[in-house]
């Protein structure tokens, strides 16, 4: 099945930054380019050259650099210079595998199975911010059930927060908080808070409903 | 006014390299003397004492071994920018910088048990973890605030024992994008003057 995976707030992958992130166990770099029109991308993160984390790297304008040996890969994922041999036209066969990746919500999503179609199902409201992004150290089922996220569905919205989940590693889960972005009445450092609370809850296996309600009454403690 | 400073440092120490780093930072100059503390007694500096692991920092009658002691000793000197230990904000800083620093005591302990086997094993990582989670969240509370570093405006000695938690943390298994947070706010330790690297250290990332 192709599916898309929210895997990172976008206010964690601005102009020129990179980012690892882990989805079903597989490595994925994240960057954004340091360009007046930065494209995200969303590649594995390993360098074709000799296996180091690219997310270990740097943003040039629009190539990603690998920290090794500073081999240099641009938006269409193809290596484009090696340093060590400046002369010498990159062959086409040098590349990085390149994941399917949008920005919707809020949220990068990525689809590790070449998915073209978007968005994920239902439509949410326009205008959304990114919030923040939080390990929880519990199953992504549990935090779905949790969150109230449909089987097919990408996103849960309450009221004006919308809670997504997605699986680093089997056992663990990432939560993404966004938010409409002039709903006003719940401040984002009431919402962090709330969301700290939130994981908490689930890693100790407390009740949540209290705190899910918290959302529903638009009164965060 | 740095003249006669002197640092007893073992460079795989990750208290050293918190030494390191700060008088880096702030552009303090000292004079080195190496030690390996896996060398036996005799093979150590002479003027290193018994019972002492470095880090060990000497100015003139002061002998200072804490890390946290260290970088208030050398905050506190006339020619360190002020805002290191910004007054302002001295509470704040001297707080993390405790806390940094107890952090800094596990993660060495924790090394000694990865590292100083023939086959790595990893420790037991509960309180750093919950070290890291709290510094976390902190930051992304800040970072709502519109601040960039941990306990005031600028960058302050606190950060600098707290990016050596986090920056060494992934040699235990840490994965980075546990915290988001943490990883923008230590790309920028790694762009301040004077930004210095350790083996696990990289000079990007």
């Amino acid at each position: 099945m192709k599916r898309w995976q929210p895997v990172s707030v976008l206010s964690d992958i601005r102009r020129g930054e990179v980012a690892g992130v882990r989805i079903d166990g597989r490595e994925v770099v994240l960057w954004r380019e340091d360009t007046p029109t930065p494209a995200l991308h969303a590649w594995e993160d390993r360098c074709p050259h000799r296996g180091m984390r690219l997310s270990f790297g740097f943003v040039r304008d629009d190539a990603l650099g690998c920290l090794y040996h500073g081999w240099q890969f641009g938006g269409g994922a193809r290596c484009r210079l090696i340093p060590a041999h400046p002369q010498v036209r990159v062959p086409a066969s040098i590349h990085v595998h390149a994941y399917s990746v949008r920005e919707h919500a809020g949220l990068a999503w990525v689809s590790m199975d070449g998915a073209e179609d978007f968005p994920v199902g239902g439509t949410g409201p326009d205008n959304v911010q990114p919030v923040r992004t939080l390990h929880v150290n519990a199953s992504v089922g549990a935090l779905r059930h949790v969150t109230g996220i449909a089987p097919d569905a990408g996103i849960a919205w309450h009221g004006p927060v919308g809670l997504a989940v997605h699986e680093p590693v089997a056992g663990q889960g990432m939560l993404h908080v966004v938010r409409v972005a002039d709903a006003e009445e719940v401040p984002l450092p009431a919402l962090s808070r709330w969301a700290e609370r939130l994981r908490d809850a689930v890693e100790s296996g407390a009740v949540t409903d209290r705190i899910m309600n918290e959302l529903a009454m638009g009164e965060l403690a | 006014m740095s003249a006669g400073v002197v640092l007893y440092d073992w460079t795989p120490d990750v208290r050293c390299y918190a030494v390191r780093l700060g008088l880096s930072l702030m552009n303090m100059t000292y004079e080195t003397r190496a030690a390996d503390m896996d060398l036996p007694m005799g093979q150590r500096p002479a003027g290193l004492r018994p019972g002492e692991r470095p880090p060990v920092l000497v100015a003139g009658s002061v002998r200072l071994s804490r890390p946290g002691a260290i970088m208030q000793f050398v905050a506190r000197q006339p020619a360190v920018a002020r805002a290191w230990l910004d007054p302002a904000h001295e509470w704040m800083i001297l707080d993390w910088l405790d806390f940094g620093a107890t952090a800094l005591d596990t993660m060495a302990a924790a090394r000694d048990i990865a590292f100083g086997t023939t086959l790595p094993v990893l420790p037991p990582m509960g309180a750093l973890v919950a070290a890291l989670r709290r510094m976390e969240d902190h930051m992304t509370a800040r970072a709502m605030e519109g601040h960039d570093w941990f306990a005031s405006p600028a960058p302050s000695i606190a950060d600098v024992v707290l990016f050596v938690v986090f920056a060494l943390t992934v040699d235990l298994g840490v994965e980075r994008d546990t915290c988001p947070a943490l990883r923008r706010w230590a790309r920028r330790m790694r762009g301040l003057p004077g930004f210095m690297v350790m083996p696990g250290v990289p000079d990007y990332a």
